[in-house]
């Protein structure tokens, strides 16, 4: 999966789970304070992020320290890595 | 004792998305029974009719409070907000902590708990259900979605008695502001179909199955040719306040509710008894401080199953002999469950505030066992004011309510 397919699938899981508009999605937003997530809202994000990429990041210490959008992306993208890998 | 008055009134119902087009379509005499093809696919289901009801405008519940919301969450949340705008509720004209919450389904979310387990049992993967769908699936989904969007803060209870849910929430919340402790709630019933909820009562022998190929005719509560009920919908919701506390803000008052009782009959898991539901009519009779003569219409729980309809006959018939006019509104509505106590009760207000007595579609041919009471079959003008609601639910639950028109 090339870095423009994960941005793209993170972007649906934004905009069908928490029903951001597409141009508020770029890399900077601060997933709480600009996109409007909460604690609830990130347990379902892990659920859906496990469900479009095949993988298990519910105890994966690295969720903590997300904040943007840019860090999802970097995230699953490391994740999707180490998993082919 | 305080007195109680109601002074908003909300529904989504198989018939129309607020109480002005569910009681037009009353009016008109149009029904919402549709064939389901979602009921068709099922192995050894032979009921394929229901009521369904209209999700529309959902996204004007904030995504906050709907991410926790199924479909009859969502309709509680549209019918409350009806209720609470007719009522002009503004918290800052209540006491903190003095506004309640009272509501209750037959299930939680049917078609939440089946997404669930379409996930779960395939995978044993608990990592992929989401939060949300916890708080769908919960027994206490429709009052607590409730609570939360209004931002309530006061007494807080989920009434879980099947049918009889949505109006044990109006009887309770009656009985906590006579007794003082709240100076308003917001109370009702709220569900949503399902082929499980259907095949429940196919199941239980309670389903209509005769008439897949003619909607048109399929509820027919108290006919000789009834055969079952039809599952229904959406849901209601009241405002019920303190009288006095109505009075000084100046609210218009649409009813009073002057008694309740709700008891379980404690003879049978399935079949309604009519001596518990006389009992039950007898017993919010007295709490009203009312007689038989003193009630206008009843507007009966009758979901044209074969055993109910003809124990509420037996029943009234007991009470009241054949002097009230008497009708089931599942004709029209099929049976909303834990919704069909609240949508029947503000459709039969409505009615008779305009001096209305809406009537049992489909009634024909009355059924032997269904005689002895003077049923109601065209809409009739009445001066009627005061009237009896009944609901009823598996376990041998009765429950009762008596209510005046202001």
């Amino acid at each position: 999966m090339t870095r423009e397919e994960i941005v793209t699938t993170i972007n649906t899981v934004f905009e069908e789970s928490f029903e951001i508009e597409p141009e508020r999605l770029v890399p900077d937003a601060n997933i709480f304070l600009d996109l409007g997530l909460d604690s609830l809202d990130t347990v379902d994000l892990v659920v859906a992020i496990q469900k479009k990429f095949g993988v298990q990041i519910r105890d994966d210490e690295r969720v903590r320290s997300i904040r943007t959008l840019g860090d999802v992306y970097q995230f699953i993208e490391v994740i999707y890595n180490e998993k082919k890998a | 004792m305080k007195r109680v008055v109601i002074t908003g009134m909300g529904a989504v119902t198989p018939l129309g998305g607020s109480v002005s087009e569910t009681i037009q379509a009353l009016d008109d005499h149009r029904h919402a029974i549709r064939r389901c093809p979602e009921l068709e696919v099922c192995k050894g289901l032979r009921s394929w009719l229901a009521a369904p009801a209209e999700l529309k405008n959902e996204k004007l519940i904030p995504r906050q409070n709907r991410r926790s919301m199924s479909r009859m969450s969502i309709f509680a949340a549209q019918a409350a907000l009806e209720a609470s705008k007719q009522a002009g509720y503004q918290p800052a004209l209540f006491s903190p902590g003095k506004v309640g919450c009272i509501a209750g389904s037959t299930t939680p979310s049917p078609i939440t708990i089946h997404q669930i387990y379409e996930t779960f049992i395939p995978t044993r993967d608990f990592g992929l259900i989401q939060a949300m769908q916890f708080f769908q699936s919960m027994s206490h989904t429709v009052a607590m979605n409730l609570a939360q969007y209004l931002g309530l803060q006061g007494r807080f209870l989920s009434t879980n008695a099947a049918c009889a849910s949505g109006l044990q929430a109006i009887g309770t919340a009656y009985e906590l502001i006579r007794a003082g402790s709240q100076e308003a709630i917001f109370c009702g019933g709220a569900e949503e179909f399902h082929s499980t909820v259907t095949g429940v009562f196919d199941m239980l022998l309670a389903a209509s199955t005769k008439y897949n190929d003619d909607p048109d005719h399929a509820s027919r509560p108290f006919d000789a040719a009834r055969d079952g009920l039809v599952c229904g919908e959406g849901a209601g919701i009241l405002f019920l306040e303190e009288r006095e506390h109505a009075l000084a803000r100046g609210a218009t008052i649409y009813g009073e509710i002057l008694g309740f009782d709700t008891c379980s009959g404690g003879t049978h898991i399935s079949e309604s008894n009519r001596e518990c539901i006389a009992q039950c009519m007898r017993q919010a009779l007295t709490n009203a401080e009312c007689s038989p003569s003193d009630i206008g219409y009843i507007s009966a729980h009758a979901t044209a199953t074969l055993q109910g309809d003809g124990e509420e006959a037996a029943a009234i018939h007991a009470v009241f002999n054949d002097t009230v006019p008497v009708s089931s509104l599942k004709g029209h509505l099929g049976h909303t469950l834990g919704a069909s106590g609240p949508i029947e009760m503000i459709a039969t207000l409505v009615g008779l505030r305009k001096n209305r007595i809406y009537p049992t579609r489909n009634l024909t041919s009355v059924a032997p066992e269904c005689q002895g009471i003077r049923h109601v079959t065209e809409i009739e003008t009445t001066q009627a004011t005061c009237f009896m609601k009944n609901s009823f639910a598996f376990g041998g639950i009765n429950a009762s309510l008596v209510c005046k028109i202001d």
